[in-house]
């Protein structure tokens, strides 16, 4: 059984009123994700269920942060209804009760999920099983059975993407990355085996495992599953245009062997955004607009807290740190220097960072 | 909401700058007191019962994953924003501004925080005092004949002085800043203090020199900006720092995340950590979060009902002798143009004149930025670290045909972070982030890199503070059609900048270019400053930059020509008050957080001595 984290009222509601409570119902928050008549398209922010957040197991910070917390809602508004929830997070069979939260027309519970983790779960209103009418993941099984899905901090399993999309995102980010030069790629390489060796058990360096350049793919495919699922069908149509112009031009290389200088061509037409030969303009018109979500996604993979599955290890941060130059001298940091032009891990929870007060 | 009395002696709506100060005067005084707050309350670290804060050091929880605008019929309908966690969420709560000849953009100005603290959780936190002459705005430029780009003599006909001076405003000041915890130094200010309440600024961050050393070049007498962050153990609100000057002490504020970060410790003096959670425990104190306000009702001219919807949007009804609505400018104007909507009477009252969301103002703000010669570690920092008055006196503003003055200061928390230095990379307003890294699409690979070794921790701004000339045309309105998640009318705000305002805009972002080349070449003016202008250079000047929302309901001492009176109660109901900045009839030579407490304090006072209490 999943261990029950006691939030208080206060906590849940925080995150319910700004989403859930409203009449207008109208599809406002539509942004291509969901079917026309979903309802879940009046609902704001609605990726935020369940709430994902971090943990503490009453002992220790340090320890707990292999763990998060996830906070399931539902709305039972009229306060009949008996509300639990099933899931793989605990033993699939026994349902978690969740009570009502105060007076209000919620009904909220709260369990600790290892980090790195994917999870389908149901809830149960009067003994039968429903979808979570809000949150808009959902995964069906090869059984045919559809499930409400959630995924824990720091997760590695691939969840948008087929691995071919994979490889070629994986080259396209390479190429907008500064992290190309030798100097960089071999600053990355120790950095990153460092920590692979500091920390063997820990998930916190695992994304490097998936060879890719700081976990910047990985972070796409999260941030798709989540937060951005609206534009997860740029990236399908448009990684299928780019998978059939490469082959256009050398049928008989595999996209993920072509030499850099055919992701570079390529890079720069689109750009242009016009005359990008072989590239299917009916089926998305603007190469380019893809090309500048993909810039944004890409630096924000790369830079952002490694919790969101991006920058792994925080070799991002590590590569601001020792990596950027003396204006005055033109110099690189000399491998032992004793400050950094970033010093990113003060004010970062451990064991990520080092801050002796925050706890993340 | 557990079981509650249905009658309190005060209703405030609003628990950020405004609202909080008079909540904690009226708490202590023995009143019972209901603060009703539309968003959550997020704890830090502190006081919640884990020990975790739901603010945090991430930025993206501060600058969220892309939404796109569905409102239809807007000029930037299908348009992507990037909201915070605490911000509304375009879609259902947006503010409309009116662009001449463009049509009308949703947005929300910068700093609105729907939560426990309102703005006071994402500022910078400088806390500035108005100049002496902020207050008398009219007098000074009575008779004067040599002020530029004012062809209509707007200035002479449209500003008013305030009903109170600098003195009766001072003792506010002290106690706020007593109150609050803020650091900085008196030295080389104008604005004379009774009490000396600063803490012990922390040392500037190294790359902040060169912007003192530029205001000393230009005879510009610096002093630390004070800023509302704790240095040291703060009694009044009981919070606690580790020991200053202790090497292994590594924590503290200066991490980059503060300026539009909630702190998840207790080093931002929001007014949740310095005035609430004080007198949070007190029986006769009762703080109602994720409650939205509806609309007011009165009989005659007393406020008799505060409707509101409660966190699962049931309509629940409170009362109380005396109401203070305390939303930020525009939404305080809103929910009484709301209230006067559903009732004659309320109408009739509040619209008695028709200055109601007339001379909406924000600030003439604006600067300049540079990449500086060298690289510091940004991150070790607070918000701002250098200011100066020198454009704040009586000498510069006629020497320049300026109608009012306006403090200077650098900003050390800008693009200190890494994704911050990306997405406003190019970009002049909050609704532009992204564009400029987005759209510069050679910025690959080795170029990448490269911009990532010019920029990253070696620029820095200087920015300048500046009244904003008030016209009555610059108003707050109800919009036609857009309708928030409520189904309730949204705020409409139409709002140019005067000729006069775009010459002081140019004349003080000169100012700031200048402080960036002398202090670049140690004194030499001659370091080179690509970017410098008014904001209402900017792509979409209007809208997101207007961070600091203020007027709409201006007070003074005649009732024909202010909505409020000098206590900041609406003039023709007994019990109803404005607490947030929209009682400002100008909007003063510095940030207005400190103004907007130090005012909401006096008002406070108002009330225990109002004889309704």
């Amino acid at each position: 059984m999943a261990t029950i984290v006691q939030r208080d009222d206060v906590y849940v509601l925080n995150y319910c009123t700004k989403s859930l409570a409203r009449y207008n119902t109208d599809a406002r928050h539509n942004y291509g994700q969901y079917s026309p008549d979903d309802r879940r398209a009046g609902i704001a922010e609605a990726w935020r269920f369940p709430v994902i957040d971090s943990y503490y197991d009453g002992r220790s910070y340090e320890d707990s942060y292999a763990f998060n917390t996830a906070t399931f809602v539902l709305v039972n508004a009229d306060a009949t209804h008996d509300v639990a929830v099933i899931g793989t997070f605990s033993d699939l069979v026994t349902p978690i009760p969740m009570p009502r939260v105060g007076d209000s027309v919620y009904c909220a519970v709260s369990v600790a999920v290892p980090k790195g983790q994917v999870h389908r779960y149901r809830f149960v209103v009067d003994g039968k099983t429903t979808m979570d009418p809000v949150n808009p993941q959902r995964v069906t099984t090869p059984e045919g059975t559809e499930w409400s899905r959630f995924f824990t901090q720091y997760c590695t399993d691939i969840i948008s993407f087929e691995r071919w999309e994979l490889t070629l995102l994986l080259r396209l980010t390479d190429h907008i990355l500064p992290f190309r030069t030798i100097e960089s790629q071999r600053f990355l390489n120790i950095y990153l085996k460092n920590i692979e060796r500091q920390s063997k058990d820990s998930q916190y360096a695992r994304a490097y495992r998936l060879d890719q350049p700081i976990g910047v793919v990985n972070f796409i495919d999260k941030i798709l599953a989540r937060e951005e699922s609206h534009r997860l069908t740029d990236y399908k149509i448009c990684l299928e245009l780019i998978d059939r112009v490469l082959r256009q031009r050398d049928p008989y290389e595999e996209p993920a062997q072509m030499p850099v200088s055919m992701y570079e061509d390529l890079y720069n037409q689109m750009a242009q955004d016009s005359g990008v030969q072989g590239w299917d303009y009916s089926r998305y018109g603007s190469p380019r607009y893809f090309l500048q979500l993909l810039r944004r996604h890409t630096y924000t993979g790369a830079f952002s807290h490694p919790k969101y599955g991006g920058n792994a290890g925080a070799a991002g941060w590590a590569y601001l740190a020792h990596n950027l130059t003396d204006p005055l001298t033109g110099a690189l940091p000399a491998d032992d220097a004793q400050t950094t032009a970033f010093d990113w891990s003060r004010a970062f929870e451990r064991p990520l960072g080092r801050s002796p007060e925050y706890h993340g | 909401m557990p079981n509650q009395p249905d009658r309190f002696d005060v209703i405030i709506i609003g628990s950020g700058a405004g609202g909080a100060p008079i909540a904690h005067t009226l708490v202590n005084a023995g009143k019972s007191v209901l603060v009703i707050e539309k968003g959550p309350l997020y704890r830090p670290q502190a006081d919640d019962p884990f020990g975790l804060s739901d603010y945090k050091r991430d930025e993206l929880i501060s600058d969220g994953p892309e939404k796109r605008l569905t409102i239809p019929g807007l000029a930037n309908t299908g348009a992507s924003f990037y909201t915070s966690h605490v911000e509304p969420d375009l879609n259902d709560e947006p503010h409309i501004y009116r662009k001449a000849g463009s049509g009308d953009f949703a947005t929300i100005e910068g700093y609105t925080c729907q939560c426990v603290g309102g703005g006071t959780q994402h500022y910078g936190g400088v806390s500035l005092r108005f100049s002496a002459l902020d207050f008398r705005l009219r007098s000074f430029n009575e008779g004067r004949t040599d002020l530029r780009n004012d062809p209509n003599g707007d200035v002479k006909r449209e500003v008013r002085d305030w009903p109170i001076t600098y003195d009766d405003l001072e003792p506010y000041y002290s106690k706020a800043e007593r109150l609050i915890g803020i650091n900085g130094t008196r030295e080389n200010q104008v604005k004379r203090a009774s009490e000396e309440n600063y803490q012990k600024p922390l040392d500037p961050n190294p790359i902040s020199d060169y912007a003192r050393v530029g205001m000393l070049a230009l005879g510009m007498k610096p002093y630390r900006t004070p800023q509302a962050v704790i240095t040291q153990n703060h009694e009044p609100s009981g919070r606690k720092v580790g020991p200053l000057g202790d090497p292994a002490w590594e924590g503290g504020p200066k991490t980059a995340y503060v300026n539009r970060y909630g702190d998840a410790l207790d080093f931002k003096s929001n007014t949740w950590v310095a005035l609430l959670r004080p007198i949070s425990k007190k029986p006769n104190l009762a703080l109602w979060p994720n409650c939205h306000v509806t609309h007011l009702e009165c009989q005659g001219s007393k406020i008799t009902k505060v409707n509101l919807l409660d966190p699962s949007g049931r309509e629940r009804s409170f009362s109380s002798k005396v109401v203070v609505v305390a939303c930020s400018a525009i939404e305080s104007v809103r929910l009484l143009m709301l209230s006067a909507e559903t009732s004659p009477e309320f109408n009739s009252r509040i619209n008695h004149n028709d200055l109601l969301g007339k001379y909406f103002l924000t600030h003439c703000f604006g600067g300049a930025s540079a990449v500086m010669p060298g690289r510091f570690d940004k991150s070790l920092t607070v918000d701002s670290d250098w200011a100066t008055d020198f454009c704040g006196s009586e000498d510069f503003i006629r020497s320049n045909g300026l109608w009012a003055g306006a403090t200077i200061y650098n900003n050390t928390s800008d693009q200190a972070l890494p994704i911050a230095l990306g997405r406003t990379h190019g970009a002049a307003d909050l609704d532009t982030l992204w564009h400029g890294f987005d759209n510069d699409t050679s910025i690959v690979g080795e170029r990448f890199r490269t911009f990532l070794d010019l920029e990253f921790n070696r620029r820095l701004s200087v920015s300048f503070m500046a009244n904003q000339v008030p016209q009555k045309a610059n108003r707050i309105e109800l919009h036609p059609s857009v309708r928030d998640k409520w189904g309730r009318r949204v705020a409409y705000i139409i709002k140019t900048w005067h000729s006069h305002d775009q010459y002081l805009m140019d004349t003080l972002a000169r100012r700031c270019r200048d402080v960036l080349a002398y202090g670049g070449d140690n004194g030499g003016g001659h370091y080179p400053v690509e970017g410098f202008g008014g904001v209402y250079l900017s792509e979409n000047a209007l809208a997101r930059i207007a961070n600091h929302i203020l007027g709409g309901a201006r007070f003074g001492t005649i009732e024909a020509d202010s909505v409020l009176d000098k206590n900041c109660r609406a003039w023709r109901f007994d019990n109803l008050y404005i607490g947030d900045g929209a009682f400002m009839p100008t909007s003063g030579s510095g940030n207005p957080t400190l103004t907007i407490q130090a005012n909401a304090f006096r008002v406070g006072d108002a009330l225990l001595q109002s004889g309704l209490l």
